[in-house]
């Protein structure tokens, strides 16, 4: 309750304080909440961008696709690593220094490779979302106190058992974690990767209003975007206090 | 070694103890040496040991001399580099609960798992039936007195409570051996006697055997069948003292005040070797 009002009062500060700085300059360059509003309707009724549905669709379809594949392979890689001795110290510490580059450096290569479509979108957003899970993964392995792996397999607990009533659990916590960080970066990289360079997608209308210089339409188009990605952290923490609750 | 070898008298130890069906269990010149990084080291040497069914067995020595190594040995978490480790007849390849169970020193408790739930964990892995295994821990939970902490998880208990539900996980399974590496540690020592005496009437209800390792002289005097000393690091047999008297046992009486004395200052001698540089 107080949280909720915390923060409604930050952001009716934010944006009176916006609408205030827009109108001492060029407001038609730095858009006021005044004249944002009417365009985020004017688009949300589907006159500024009748396609809107269809492009916010193939966005979210990007995403779900970029996030499943980073899971699929964060998840494989991290547990093979984390459980193959030899493997994880031959390749863990490549990985977490590729982390360490910024990502937009394999944007261009990426779209040469795969094209301005969809496909490039999906593998930025999968390039960003895989490192987060893959390493929460190990980090979560190296957390699982070996102590309660011997409790276990004095109870007769043999390997599988131990992965999942002993490993699993420990390391839930900073795997769900990884698994969110993740999600957040899938969805940036998608988003990311439309903006710099699609014909279709949020990301490509934002181009589009701004090199426009519609600029009350591309605030309007990044308030929807916003939402998109707020609804998939949203989704992400909901699933994280699940899993609190449930190693709590 | 094939296991139905008619030869196998040839090995007398292990023959000894096919034919001796009392002793349940036999430690064979059994030694440990880790190997670790920082050098070797020689936790247990040449430990030759018989304990019949149903004993209560206390092993006491300085600390580090390897008395959880030797526990770790019986419940085949711990592989011996030397001798053999034999229950019922045949040797240890690993841990199996159906023979014996663990009360580890550091009681190793499931932060994720509620108190009621932890002890039901072994018959968990043995696939009982979920509503037949909450009865059975829920049973353990009035003489743990643990009744009003089954729905607590581990970070809600006190040190004592959570030793007392690692104690209750053990006996859940209804093993034919129990290993007890310093179950009572962490308790206060009211609640140490009070556990002791519940300890012991259960061994004396069920007939089970216990491998007891603890610090305190009173404990081992009060509970056990026969007491072994173990010697310094590398941990060797000092000396093994029979306790043949009944229970409930007047710790007073002249024979167990002698008994107090004469393992004081064995295990005096042996504590001191232990903290020499
Ligand atoms: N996993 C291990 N790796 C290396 N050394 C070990 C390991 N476990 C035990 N040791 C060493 O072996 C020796 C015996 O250890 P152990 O835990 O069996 O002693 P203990 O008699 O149980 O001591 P305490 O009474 O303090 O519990 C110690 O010197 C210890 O440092
Ligand atoms: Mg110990």
């Amino acid at each position: 309750m107080s949280v909720a009002l915390v923060r409604l009062g930050l952001l009716a500060a934010l944006l009176a304080a916006w609408e205030i700085a827009a109108r001492a300059g060029n407001p038609a360059l730095y858009v006021p909440p005044s004249a944002a509003l009417p365009a985020l309707g004017a688009l949300l009724a589907l006159r500024s961008y009748p396609t809107l549905p269809a492009h916010f669709l193939l966005t979210l379809r990007e995403v779900v696709a970029a996030y499943a594949l980073a899971v699929a392979a964060g998840l494989a890689v991290g547990f093979g690593l984390g459980l193959n001795r030899t493997l994880g110290r031959a390749y863990g510490p490549i990985l977490a220094a590729l982390y360490a580059v910024p990502a937009v450096v394999w944007y261009p290569s990426l779209m040469l490779f795969f094209g301005l479509d969809a496909a490039s979108k999906i593998a930025f957003g999968f390039l960003l979302g895989f490192f987060p899970i893959t390493l929460a993964v190990l980090a979560g392995m190296r957390q699982v106190s070996a102590h309660l792996v011997t409790v276990a397999r004095a109870f007769g607990a043999g390997p599988v058992t131990v992965f999942v009533k002993v490993m699993l659990p420990g390391m839930l916590f900073t795997l769900v974690g990884g698994l969110r960080t993740g999600l957040a970066l899938s969805v940036i990289g998608v988003i990311v990767g439309e903006i710099l360079g699609s014909k279709a997608g949020m990301g490509s209308l934002i181009t589009h209003a701004y090199g426009l210089l519609r600029t009350a339409d591309y605030v309007a188009l990044v308030v929807v975007t916003l939402a998109l990605i707020v609804g998939c952290d949203g989704a992400a923490s909901l699933l994280e206090r699940r899993a609190a609750r449930w190693t709590a | 070694m094939a296991p139905h070898t008619p030869q196998r008298s040839e090995r007398p130890g292990e023959a000894e103890a096919l034919l001796d069906a009392a002793d349940l269990i036999a430690l064979e010149g059994v030694g440990k040496r880790y190997r670790t990084a920082s050098g070797d080291v020689d936790a247990v040497r040449d430990v030759s040991l018989r304990v019949a069914e149903g004993e209560f067995c206390t092993i006491i020595g300085p600390s580090g001399c390897g008395k959880s190594t030797l526990l770790g040995m019986l419940g085949g978490l711990v592989a011996p580099d030397t001798g053999q480790v034999l229950i019922a007849g045949r040797p240890v390849a690993g841990p199996d609960p159906r023979r014996a169970a663990t009360v580890f020193q550091d009681p190793g408790l499931f932060p994720w798992r509620s108190a009621l739930e932890n002890i039901a964990f072994g018959l968990e892995i043995q696939g009982v039936a979920a509503a037949r295994r909450r009865a059975a821990a829920h049973e353990l939970l009035g003489p743990l007195g643990l009744r009003a902490f089954a729905d607590k998880y581990p970070r809600e208990l006190s040190g004592g409570m959570r030793q007392r539900v690692a104690i209750g996980r053990a006996l859940a399974i209804d093993a034919p051996i129990i290993l007890m590496d310093e179950p009572f540690g962490a308790l206060d020592e009211q609640t140490r006697t009070l556990m002791g005496e519940w300890l012991l009437d259960i061994w004396r209800r069920t007939g089970r055997t216990v491998i007891f390792v603890t610090h305190s002289l009173h404990e081992a005097l009060a509970l056990s069948t026969r007491v072994v000393v173990m010697t310094a690091r590398p941990g060797r047999i000092k000396s093994v003292v029979e306790l043949p008297m009944p229970y409930p046992r007047a710790m007073e009486s002249p024979e167990l005040v002698t008994l107090r004395a004469k393992l004081w200052s064995e295990i005096r001698d042996e504590s001191l070797r232990a903290m020499q540089p």
